[in-house]
């Protein structure tokens, strides 16, 4: 079997090395078929989201009343809804609601883990046990609760929701990139760097965070899953992005369990869309895992 | 190990003071006044000026502090908005249910994630590894709540038989108690069960690749024997951490486990609470939880250096 890094060319015409990601795209085809088919579901799920507008029949708050709880048809293939509005345009849609939503709190939690995680490792000491106690403290909060309570000061709403789950996650990451910082900072090129006179800050940016990357990348793909749960979690409750805009949490939870023994579609559709993008995510991420990180392996 | 003990207890006092810190600011500090929502949904007193007065929020914000903390010490975490009731009687009434669920999730979770999880590891990439993987990570993705629904709805529909859920507490009738609790427990404990496969998984890899199991081989010891006596039991060690981890989130999820079986633990009682803006409540219930969660986890941290020694001597 052909190393990683070795160079691949096409009857020794291309000499370059390939850039790193194509590697482990390679890899990814060739050792680890549930991470493959994660990521082929991943892919087809974004695609949807971004070509929403073309793919989707009908407008997502588009209301024909006389569909109302329509069942499979032509017209509808997943149904309609209590309102008449078209499943199958409204899953679409969710998809880039909730997938705005995941995408965003995970680029909010990677910012917030870097920005705890690496100064605690680096600078040690006083700043080290100041910030690690804070992230216990968070973290001692039993999840949904903390969740709530802060949604039920701010308001629900799609961005409100997007950073308290983008920051309470990020504050749960950042103990893992703590630790692999904590690794990076032992290495002689740091010291090299300290020795030339770099800035604690230059020394951080350039050199600490750009090695953190693979954990940060690995944190993020698999946080995508459990943001988009909670977010559903959240809308059963009655706290998640709210109505019209359809998210796949709150078409489960607000109208599809509400209406459930006269339309079950409503409850069924969703709960699949939404359990296979995280069961994508999770199955991707593991793969992500072994691939670019095995130091990883069985966390979380 | 009394040094070990007395380094990790000690670490507990500052994360409390954080915790107390948090949950003080937290309702300070969002943006959003909260004296203006409480009034103006529920009536707790006729003007603003007086609500802020009854909160004590008219006053400078170290002295409502320093009254804060001062009032914990005494065992007072304030009372009800709502119902005028202390919130440490009400918490402590209802906290056996909540516990009662989240230990009963963590026994199915432990059971079913430490069978597939070794299961996977000694048979690692066959049919059974991927089976078993597929399973527990495709539990982890149906949200439990969706679960928890069908489960109450489906047999009503297709069977026409509606269970009935009323909660009766263990000490009443321990059978007819158990029966209630281990539905959800079920529902909840098999979707749980993903993080504990995984670390069981792992840690089992690892452990069959010691020496020693390859000496209980070389021995001609049975399979049976050598996975165990010998690697079970070292690779069970890290699923105690799991405890710790788990919590939180079982205890978070009780808010809609409760409503959804309708039993009346601390999650209901925050919900509740929640909906009628009575924060006096949720800050005394998220204070108490948070500590509970910090104590659970110096236990399970202090049990793990006594099953692992290698712990505390690092």
């Amino acid at each position: 079997m052909r190393e990683a890094g070795e160079t691949v060319g096409i009857q020794g015409v291309w000499k370059r090395r390939l850039p790193w990601w194509v590697e482990v795209l390679v890899r990814l085809v060739r050792t680890k078929p549930l991470g493959l088919a994660g990521a082929v579901i991943l892919l087809l799920m974004v695609m949807a989201a971004i070509f929403a507008d073309l793919i989707a029949p009908y407008g997502y708050a588009q209301i024909i009343p006389a569909d109302r709880f329509a069942g499979y048809s032509k017209a509808h293939w997943l149904g309609a809804d209590q309102l008449g509005r078209d499943l199958f345009t409204r899953i679409v849609y969710g998809a880039r609601i909730s997938l705005s939503i995941g995408f965003a709190a995970v680029l909010i939690a990677s910012v917030v883990s870097l920005l705890i995680g690496v100064p605690s490792a680096y600078f040690g000491g006083r700043t080290d046990i100041f910030l690690q106690r804070l992230v216990d403290a968070w973290m001692a909060f039993p999840g949904l609760l903390i969740l709530l309570t802060v949604l039920s000061l701010t308001g629900p709403g799609l961005v409100q929701i997007t950073i308290v789950l983008g920051v309470s996650s990020g504050i749960a990451n950042s103990r893992v990139v703590r630790g692999v910082a904590l690794s990076i900072k032992e290495n002689q090129y740091i010291e090299a760097a300290r020795a030339l006179g770099a800035s604690p800050l230059r020394i951080m940016l350039a050199h600490m965070v750009p090695n953190t990357m693979a954990t940060v990348i690995v944190l993020a793909t698999i946080g995508l899953g459990t943001v988009i749960l909670t977010e559903a979690s959240l809308s059963f409750l009655g706290y998640g992005v709210p109505p019209p805009t359809p998210t796949w949490g709150g078409m489960l939870s607000l109208e599809g369990l509400r209406y459930m023994y006269d339309a079950p579609w409503m409850a069924i559709w969703p709960g699949v869309a939404l359990s296979l993008a995280v069961f994508a995510f999770n199955m991707f991420g593991d793969a992500l895992r072994d691939l670019l990180d095995p130091r990883l392996r069985g966390a979380g | 190990m009394r040094q070990y003990v007395l380094r990790r207890g000690l670490f507990v006092i500052p994360t409390l003071v954080m915790v107390t810190i948090v949950v003080f600011l937290m309702l300070r500090f969002l943006p959003g006044d909260v004296v203006h929502q409480m009034l103006e949904g529920y009536a707790y007193a006729p003007t603003v000026e007086a609500l802020r007065r009854e909160l004590g929020l008219d006053k400078p914000l170290l002295v409502q502090y320093a009254t804060w903390i001062r009032d914990i010490f005494r065992g007072d975490l304030g009372h009800s908005l709502w119902t005028k009731q202390p919130i440490v009687q009400e918490f402590a009434r209802r906290f056996p249910v909540t516990l009662e669920l989240a230990i009963l999730t963590i026994l199915v979770s432990v059971v079913v994630g430490v069978g597939i999880g070794v299961l996977s590891a000694i048979r690692q990439d066959s049919w059974a590894d991927y089976g078993g993987r597929v399973f527990a990570i495709a539990m982890l993705a149906i949200p439990y709540f969706w679960l928890a629904v069908l489960v109450v709805v489906l047999p009503s529909i297709y069977l026409r038989w509606t269970p009935v859920w009323t909660y009766v507490p263990f000490t009443e009738n321990p059978v007819e108690n158990l029966k209630i609790m281990s539905i959800p427990a079920l529902v909840f404990g098999l979707t749980r069960a993903g993080p504990v496969m995984r670390l069981m998984r792992s840690s089992m890899l690892e452990v069959m690749r010691q020496d020693y199991i390859r000496t209980a081989w070389a021995k001609g010891l049975s399979e049976q024997v050598v996975i165990t006596r010998h690697a079970l039991k070292n690779a069970l060690i890290p699923v105690v951490s799991i405890i710790g981890i788990q919590t939180p989130f079982l205890i978070g999820g009780s808010v809609i486990m409760e409503s959804i079986f309708r039993l009346p633990g601390v999650g209901q009682f925050f919900f509740e609470a929640l909906i009628r803006r009575d924060y006096p409540v949720v800050q005394g219930i998220n204070l108490i939880l948070a500590t509970f969660v910090i104590l659970l986890n110096l236990v399970v941290d202090l049990s793990y250096a006594y099953l692992d020694p290698r712990i505390r001597y690092r």
